[in-house]
């Protein structure tokens, strides 16, 4: 395996990871240090928080992350799908438009059932 | 490359055992995402280009978000999950031996793995993304169709589980507006005005 096609990609890393780590430290070592309690204290509107930020929400939220891997897994089936299309001929390009079918008949599902709306 | 490989292989153990052992799990998932993004870099290693970033948006863009909504769900109280520990032990334990008995499995019969010879020929000199599709739509054609079938099962019973229709919403229809004439919604009323000349 040639892998100097990735050094660009490791400079980018390296820079990346060395400048956030940079800011992070310089902030603490340079910057100002007064520590103070009521720095670190509760503040909501001037009264301690009555509970936890961690509260139930909307079911739905998940039901669009679900929907969104759903689409996002027929994009990784599509991608190798598109570039090796010359090799593959007339039966992978209607192989792949049976599995479209099958995937639209969801997505009409999901759209007519009102899934996509938010109320 | 050795030394990436060592790179790698070591922040995935350690942020496995900071996912299990850190007190937040909300800090759990955000390792679990550091241990998939350094998985796709043994891929990339291991030469499996397209693998590593279909884990990258696959695992890390979308399954890692779902588990932080279900983080932030589940509403979880630390001192319950503490208490719990005792209680799972053992079915835990009994767990992580069945799959230490897989890898096991797995990693003493490589040999077998390896002669089993199923790549096609590669004298084309193709890359990996195009070795994958060109046999995963013609000669997987089943698999890969059921692949479809489980992925609308998924669609399907996310929607079935998870959609409730709400009682007096108002909602905008868009046909009913355009749908709506002058005569059905102004009335013209001609009226005497008795105290007019």
């Amino acid at each position: 395996m040639n892998y100097t096609e990735y050094l660009p990609i490791f400079i980018f890393i390296v820079i990346a990871f060395s400048m956030s780590l940079g800011f992070a430290l310089l902030s603490g070592f340079v910057g100002p240090n007064k520590p103070d309690k009521e720095k670190l204290s509760a503040y909501e509107c001037g009264f301690e928080p009555f509970e936890d930020a961690r509260v139930k929400f909307d079911v739905r939220f998940y039901l669009v992350a679900i929907l969104f891997i759903i689409f996002d897994l027929e994009v990784a089936f599509l991608f190798p799908w598109a570039i090796s299309l010359s090799l593959i001929g007339l039966t992978g390009y209607f192989s792949m438009m049976l599995f479209l079918l099958i995937l639209t008949v969801g997505f009409i599902y999901e759209w007519k059932k009102g899934a996509l709306d938010w109320e | 490359m050795n030394l990436f490989f060592f790179l790698f292989s070591a922040i995935i153990v350690l942020s496995a055992i900071a996912v299990i052992s850190s007190r937040n799990p909300v800090h759990s998932v955000l390792f679990l995402i550091l241990a998939f993004v350094n998985a796709a870099g043994i891929f990339v290693l291991a030469g499996a280009e397209f693998l590593a970033m279909i884990l990258l948006i696959v695992y890390v863009g979308a399954v890692a978000v779902l588990f932080l909504f279900v983080v932030m769900m589940l509403n979880i109280n630390l001192e319950e999950i503490k208490f719990q520990v005792k209680k799972y032990f053992f079915s835990g334990l009994f767990v992580g031996l069945i799959l230490l008995a897989e890898l096991f499995f797995s990693f003493s019969n490589l040999d077998l793995i390896r002669n089993k010879n199923v790549m096609v020929t590669n004298s084309k000199n193709l890359t990996n993304t195009h070795q994958i599709g060109s046999i995963i739509y013609t000669e997987y054609f089943f698999v890969f169709q059921l692949s479809g079938c489980i992925l609308l099962v998924a669609m399907i019973g996310a929607i079935v589980l998870t959609l409730r229709k709400r009682p007096g919403v108002l909602r905008q229809t868009v046909s009913k507006q355009i749908d709506r004439k002058k005569e059905d919604s102004i009335e013209i009323i001609k009226f005497k005005n008795n105290n007019a000349n």
